[in-house]
């Protein structure tokens, strides 16, 4: 059982980072970033590129992984989906713009990078093993989960106390309020953008020294982001946090527990989850808008 | 005058073009487009009552297998299974559709997106799909006959069976797009609307709006299953991973670029995607970069998809 | 204002038109006649690798082909050309695919790469007198009345008997266990692989724990596996982006037994993923270990490298189909554009194996497992993979 909690809360922190950029540019513009776990793909590449292949420190990596993405959020931001909201009737046409541009983020990483899955080597060696095979969690995993935490720390901090997170707070609150109490709101939907994509980049980089990246993560990570952040609750960053935890524990919890049914487990979480949607529309904490 | 144009090309002109140009394998692509507008139709009918449908994958699957049990496991003709597969998915819209319809904006749009998945889970679990290894060899569709009178010939003894399967496609094409017209353009579209634009409103001027919403998400769900099994009909086979998430996607997808406002939009958004994508193919791996390109390209020129052309709205207006 | 924006319109509605127009296929110019094979499978997409693979062991072989002259049918010498389609693993696509090959009078074709791509190309390519060489183990694929399909390699149904009997002998093995992804597949393929284990005497202590594609963590999955403390963890189907994530996850959770997979890994994406965890780890490959490869493995290996700037172990398995196509021709040249007499030679052919020393025959087999030839010949090479390389364990054939 230790053991289980212990995987839960390792992939729950991991799965909290990747729903906190999505959930906070859904916040911002209503946009569900198809492209998000493509964007989390990038940023694997750009660290395996930078500590593997150039033999620079990995926080190195991860730092060009973060700087990276935030620039493509920004100008996918300013040129593409700024533009397209500002045009479209109905909002939701956003979801065929990320949807096109998730495909393109495939090709290009398929060009750049190739189809090989890619692992770098790893960044602390041995096995936490505590009280003989209880719990055993690589050292490496301790340490990404940590980070991951800590970053999600950060964010929250980043978001309650400076000038800009409490400026992207109102916008999520009530945009119109926000743009008559001064918000400019293409300015913050820019570093929105940006900081979303950035938070993914980041979990790219920190992930590919456990899991390692190859260009099919993508789609499937994208999708496990959009169900974590309707567990939580869209657009809410405590939603998005619990919503990670609650999947991990779901995983880790639920594959012990439901084994001795086998090849149905994922029928029942799956099926679960929507009854779960079902009874709880807007999510664990969300706003009923959506 | 257009509807007219339309038919001639459809029926006449388009079997003609291939038939002088050679390009036999156009008539596949086209079917394909035909079958896949018709499911996209339906996720342009849920779009309409204001709900994002991620799940048509999960009913075109459910109505395949439907057709591939009944016409393999119980010998029935191919013909009956096809209405039958689409009451099935329809029924099965009711009962799923009364729980999730509740729920709006993404929260619908994800809980059909996991219905997909469950649906793809569900048909490697089940014993009567014959889970991982799928049914395959399944027959031609055989004669279809009224009191001894042949409407369709066995298909095993038509010569030119892509051209049958074409017009099998487009005709169903025609008449569900025609359907959708006069739905949309009736009291039912006109409460549909209000939907769209103000659940609560709707509500409060005495539209029963759970009945309405289940209507349209049954109807969008049968023209997903028969379009599911005519495909398996083509193809002859059937596997859990025949009609993945990335179809749901994909027919959502198709309504978005034709435009949400317009009933045809799904035909011409399905012909531009799926078309696209085959026209491309002499690019190599550079397919998935041009074909992505000039997507995003279309959506930033165009938002509100491409029928929102001005070209293409005077014609609306004339009609 | 207008007006800009419906010339902006026009034009990009223009631009597509342009680049359809552009993407239509042209006529090539060259001094031989042109031979064309045909590859419909997924190049694009989570599974990319598997037809990646595929295709530039194609076109490795066809550059090195036409670079030395071109290949000689009969008393023609022709060029050969690559077509690939892109399925992206969708069986609706991979008909069109197969439809795009009719239509360019291709017959013969690699590809598709699973099962359900390969059953739903079945109908197009019999009515098209299409020879397809699909990389998926249904056995209704080659069995009769089907025809028209030759399985592109070695069955897990074929070699994981041969890899649990070997192990059982050498390592004293005694109990597998089993987990795959939850797709079609893996799945049937752990279904055979449970059958053959257990003809084999063999004890199954777990057979039905599976997981999605896109699981990056494998540790809750194989926790209760390992419980089950088997001498043989088989990764049933496994993909190569999967396999290192599995080894690394079973040796963190304590495991010490043997792991084996029964479809081709890639070395590389294997020291990567896993280090020095999967040393031991036992594969299914080609030709291209050492102690087997001709100088022909070698220089294939160093021009695919120098073409795609890296290779994959993966193309070992895949370098045959396109041989057994031009072999198969040579022998009979009027088989160019008659699959009947093609079918016919592969009754009968044995030509020379270039890739892989020992004297092993080019040859079609499968009358065990099929009842009709419908299967190439390669060698079924048992790897154990060690410090960033594969060694050979073993070598043995089907018949």
């Amino acid at each position: 059982m230790e053991q289980i909690i212990a995987n839960g809360l390792y992939l729950g922190a991991q799965y909290a980072l990747i729903a906190l950029g999505l959930t906070l540019i859904f916040a911002l513009m209503n946009v569900l970033n198809f492209a998000h776990g493509q964007m989390y793909v990038i940023g694997g590449f750009v660290t395996y590129t930078v500590y593997a292949q150039l033999g620079l420190p990995f926080v190195v990596g991860v730092a060009a992984s973060g700087v990276t993405l935030a620039i493509i959020g920004a100008l996918v931001q300013k040129f593409l989906f700024g533009p397209v909201i500002r045009k479209s009737v109905r909002e939701e046409s956003t979801m065929l713009l990320a949807a096109g541009l998730a495909f393109l983020l495939d090709a290009v990483v398929l060009l750049l990078f190739g189809e090989k899955q890619r692992g770098v080597p790893k960044i602390v060696n041995g096995i936490f093993n505590y009280n003989d095979y209880t719990i055993v969690m690589p050292y490496d995993k301790i340490l990404v989960g940590v980070l991951a935490i800590l970053a999600i720390a950060a964010f929250i901090l980043y978001m309650q106390y400076s000038k800009t997170g409490r400026a992207m707070r109102a916008l999520a609150q009530d945009k119109v309020a926000a743009q008559l109490m001064g918000v400019d709101v293409d300015r913050y939907s820019i570093i929105g953008f940006a900081l979303g994509a950035m938070l993914a980049g980041v979990v790219g980089g920190l992930l590919v020294t456990v899991t390692g990246i190859n260009l099919g993560m993508g789609g499937p990570t994208s999708i496990k982001a959009f169900m974590m952040v309707m567990i939580g609750g869209a657009g809410v960053i405590s939603g998005a946090i619990a919503g990670g935890f609650i999947l991990g524990m779901l995983e880790s919890v639920g594959l012990t527990v439901l084994a001795a049914y086998g090849d149905i487990t994922y029928l029942v979480i799956f099926a679960s989850l929507m009854v779960f949607l079902a009874i709880r529309p807007q999510g664990l904490m969300g706003k009923p808008w959506g | 005058m257009a509807v007219g144009a339309f038919l001639l090309t459809v029926f006449a002109v388009v079997p003609w073009l291939i038939h002088v140009s050679g390009r036999w394998d156009f008539y596949y692509t086209l079917t394909s487009v035909a079958l896949l507008s018709i499911a996209s139709g339906g996720v342009w009918l849920t779009f309409y009552i204001g709900r994002i449908n991620i799940g048509q994958g999960a009913f075109a699957l459910a109505g395949g297998y439907v057709s591939a049990i009944l016409v393999t496991k119980y010998g029935f003709s191919f013909w009956v299974t096809i209405p039958l597969s689409g009451l099935f998915c329809a029924l099965l819209a009711v009962l799923i559709g009364l729980p999730i319809l509740r729920l709006r904006g993404v929260y619908f749009a994800m809980i059909t997106l996991v219905l997909t998945e469950v649906a793809r889970l569900a048909a490697l679990a089940l014993p009567i799909t014959n889970g991982a290894r799928g049914i395959s060899s399944i027959p031609l569709p055989g004669e279809l006959s009224i009191f001894g009178l042949t409407i369709i010939p066995d298909f095993s003894t038509i010569g030119n069976v892509k051209l049958a399967f074409y017009y099998l496609a487009t005709v169903l094409m025609v008449v569900s797009f025609a359907g959708l017209y006069r739905l949309v353009n009736s009291r039912v579209g006109h409460l549909c609307r209000s939907l769209q634009q103000n659940e609560e409103l709707a509500s409060s001027i005495g539209v029963n709006i759970a009945y309405l919403r289940v209507i349209a998400f049954a109807i969008s769900s049968f023209l997903g299953g028969i379009s599911g099994a005519i495909f398996v009909a083509i193809s002859r086979s059937i596997y859990p991973a025949s009609f993945p998430v990335k179809d749901s996607v994909d027919f959502m997808l198709n309504c978005f670029l034709g435009g949400l406002g317009y009933v045809f939009g799904p035909m011409l958004g399905t012909l531009m995607i799926y078309f696209g994508w085959d026209l491309l193919f002499t690019t190599g791996r550079f397919q998935l970069l041009i074909y992505s390109a000039i997507l995003i390209m279309l959506i930033v020129t165009l938002p509100n998809g491409i029928l929102s052309l001005p070209l293409f709205n005077k014609r609306e207006a004339d009609k | 204002m207008l007006n800009r924006r419906i010339f902006v319109q026009t034009a990009v509605v223009a631009g597509i038109a342009a680049a359809a127009s552009l993407a239509a296929p042209q006529g090539a110019w060259a001094a031989n006649e042109k031979l064309r094979i045909g590859f419909v499978g997924v190049t694009s997409g989570p599974a990319a690798a598997w037809g990646i693979s595929n295709v530039r062991s194609m076109q490795t072989r066809a550059a090195w082909i036409n670079e030395t002259g071109g290949v000689k049918i009969g008393d023609k010498t022709y060029d050969v050309e690559i077509v690939t389609f892109d399925d992206q693993k969708d069986p609706k696509r991979a008909i069109a695919g197969m439809e795009k090959m009719a239509q360019e009078r291709i017959h013969y074709v690699v590809g598709p790469n699973v099962d359900d791509g390969a059953a739903a190309v079945r109908p197009v390519a019999e009515q098209n007198n299409i020879i397809y060489f699909p990389y998926a183990f249904p056995k209704s694929l080659y069995v009769k009345p089907a025809s028209n399909a030759v399985l592109g390699m070695v069955a897990n149904y074929q070699s994981g008997p041969a890899i649990y009997k070997y192990l059982q002998d050498k390592k004293g093995v005694k109990k597998v266990a089993f987990v795959c992804a939850n797709e079609s597949d893996p799945l049937s393929q752990r279904e055979s692989g449970v059958a053959a284990a257990k003809a084999l005497g063999l004890t199954v202590v777990s057979d039905n724990i599976t997981y999605q594609v896109d699981t990056t963590d494998f540790t809750p999955v194989l926790t209760p596996v390992v419980r089950t403390q088997p001498d043989l963890l088989v990764l049933s189907g496994a993909a190569p982006a999967n396999t290192p994530q599995l080894i690394r996850a079973a040796r963190e959770l304590g495991y010490k037994g043997l792991i084996s997979a029964e479809t081709a890994q890639d070395a590389a994406v294997i020291k990567e993923g896993a280090g020095d965890l999967a040393n031991g780890f036992i594969s299914v490959g080609g030709a291209s270990t050492p102690e087997i490869a001709t100088d022909a493995m070698r220089e294939f290996v160093a021009r695919y490298t120098k073409m795609f700037g890296e290779y994959n172990d993966e193309s070992n398995t895949k370098v045959y189909a396109l041989e057994y196509i031009f072999e198969t021709l040579k022998a009979n040249p009027k088989a160019i554009d008659n699959v009947e007499e093609f079918k016919k030679t592969m009754e009968t052919l044995a030509a020379e194996n270039i890739f892989m020393k020992g004297g092993a025959k080019l040859k079609y087999v499968g009358m065990t497992s099929f009842g009709q030839k419908r299967q190439v010949s390669v060698p079924m090479v048992v790897n154990e993979y060690r410090n960033g390389k594969f060694e050979t364990l073993f070598i043995a054939e089907v018949d």
